[in-house]
């Protein structure tokens, strides 16, 4: 590369001086012809830039994403914004003085930043560049080169994500209160009210469990949050710190892991207000947790249930659904440990899960042992 | 028609509380239930066990089902698939195994199960690579989702 000390200059002005200050002219013109046959083929857009914002250089790719030649462009004489740049989408004039690449002149390699471009045609798009400093010998900074590229697709497709997301949250909402519609029309009158309060409280923890998962776009789910909001009584109130005590670090859950452990804590909860500590007023329950590693690299999240200054714990005499949840679903389901203490000074309920990669079939390959 | 009484039933279903509606439906019907939650652990069942009858929802959430499937048709186990998708959702290999449309109803389960046992282990369809082939020809009629029976109500 010419190692010169000026501003760099547009290429028409540049090339005549360039091609006789040297000897090896031939050698010149054969880095030039490789370079021009890489910048014309690339499939990103290539500005370079002077210390005037003017661009002096743009390769194909940006002929095409621009509308404009790099004759027209040099033709013009003014900076490249004013070309490429000049209209915000809401159709008010964009200034120089406002252009977020103008200002990024950059200090560092590779800035990187997302804009909206006008075309030569008049039509918007979305583009994300990187730029970088040209500096001459004395590292002066002389020039800048901007890569771009038009981003309207991914844009596009983040969008229908959006909406799918959306769509899917307000259908999975539906389909819950659906649900809790048809069993209150089927079982009017048909059903004491008790029953039905007990199938509505788990209707709203399994609704409650989903919440989790929406705010994290259904990829994973915060421990925390799913242990907070399965102990706060109504889903917008916060856990009772007088009643609980809650004690462990956040760890990201998979969605799966997420809905079974929120209906398990649900279930702990009302049998503790209907029979343990949080029958009286006195009783506390302490919820622990801790993350350890296991020998296959995975993280294992060990949680216990004590109730504490509750009344004299009688031992059940059936196994309802939240024991089978918790001590035969849960464990089968993610390869873990669950065991209920009916402890006379309080009921201790003990869980170990692995907590498996998140993702779905489809996203990762099978972690289950193919049976060929 | 009841086949179903004392059989001894796989059922693979990987949410827990759809697990339990499940096995409680398949109790009701009189059968042995032995649930698998995990695809490794239904593959370990099938291969240390024999089982009359099998019940494989398809998406395990972080696998599907598929595996179980190839290891059952080589024991000449009948089956059926569980799933929201119906047929469709099946991969070309396994369309012509008995559909459950979830949500699972207990009438239509038992209705399958008690074809299955008529039958015999369903054919296989479609023009992928065939699993290893029944070693038993215990029954030349088997049933497949075009017979009478349409179970998927949806098409």
């Amino acid at each position: 590369m010419p190692n010169t000390r000026q501003p760099l200059q547009s290429v028409p002005a540049a090339s005549t001086p360039l091609a006789s200050l040297r000897p090896g002219a031939d050698q010149l013109f054969e880095t030039e012809r490789r370079l021009n046959a890489v910048l014309n083929n690339a499939s990103v857009s290539i500005f370079l830039m002077d210390d005037r914002q003017h661009c002096i250089y743009m390769n194909r790719a940006a002929e095409q994403l621009t509308g404009w030649t790099l004759p027209e462009v040099l033709a013009r004489d003014c900076p490249l914004h004013d070309i490429v740049h000049h209209t915000y989408p809401d159709g008010r004039p964009f200034p120089l003085a406002e252009c977020a690449i103008d200002r990024a002149f950059p200090e560092n390699n590779q800035e990187r930043g997302e804009e909206v471009f006008v075309h030569r045609d008049g039509h918007f798009y979305a583009v994300g560049f990187t730029a970088s400093p040209i500096r001459d010998d004395a590292a002066n900074i002389i020039g800048t080169i901007i890569e771009v590229r038009d981003i309207t697709e991914e844009k596009a497709a983040a969008q229908r994500q959006r909406l799918l997301i959306n769509e899917l949250n307000h259908r999975v909402k539906n389909t819950l209160a659906t649900v809790q519609s048809i069993a209150a029309q089927t079982f009017r009158g048909q059903t004491d009210q008790a029953a039905r309060a007990v199938f509505d409280s788990r209707m709203a923890a399994l609704s409650t469990a989903h919440n989790v998962l929406v705010e994290d776009n259904w990829e994973s789910a915060s421990l925390r949050s799913v242990v907070e909001r399965a102990l706060a009584p109504h889903r917008l109130a916060e856990v009772d710190v007088t009643r609980f005590v809650l004690d462990g670090p956040d760890a990201r859950l998979h969605p799966k892991v997420a809905v079974t452990l929120g209906m398990a804590l649900h279930e702990l909860m009302t049998n503790a207000a209907k029979y343990g500590s949080l029958s009286i007023p006195e009783g506390r329950v302490a919820v622990s947790w801790a993350l350890h590693a296991l020998d296959d690299g995975r993280q294992q999240l060990a949680l216990s249930w004590e109730e504490h200054d509750g009344p004299p714990v009688t031992r059940p005499t059936r196994r309802g659904f939240g024991s089978r949840l918790i001590e035969r679903q849960l464990p089968m389901e993610f390869d873990g440990r669950a065991a209920i203490t009916y402890a006379p000074d309080g009921v201790v309920c003990q869980l170990e899960v692995p907590l498996t990669q998140l993702g779905w079939v489809g996203q990762e390959t099978l972690d289950g042992h193919p049976a060929r | 028609m009841n086949l179903l009484e004392g059989r001894r039933v796989l059922l693979v279903e990987d949410e827990s509380l759809v697990a339990m509606m499940a096995e409680d439906m398949l109790l009701d019907l009189g059968c042995e239930v032995i649930v698998a939650m995990r695809l490794d652990k239904a593959v370990d069942y099938v291969h240390a066990e024999t089982f009359d009858l099998a019940v494989l929802d398809v998406n395990l959430g972080d696998a599907l089902s598929y595996p179980v499937a190839n290891l059952l048709r080589e024991r000449c186990t009948p089956f059926l698939f569980a799933t929201g998708y119906g047929a469709r959702g099946l991969e070309e290999t396994y369309r012509s195994v008995p559909v459950l449309q979830k949500p699972y109803q207990a009438a239509l389960m038992a209705h399958l199960l008690n074809q299955l046992l008529a039958g015999g282990a369903p054919t296989w369809g479609g023009s992928g690579p065939e699993p290893a082939t029944c070693a038993c020809h215990r029954s030349t009629e088997a049933p497949s989702a075009d017979g009478s029976f349409q179970a998927d109500l949806a098409r």
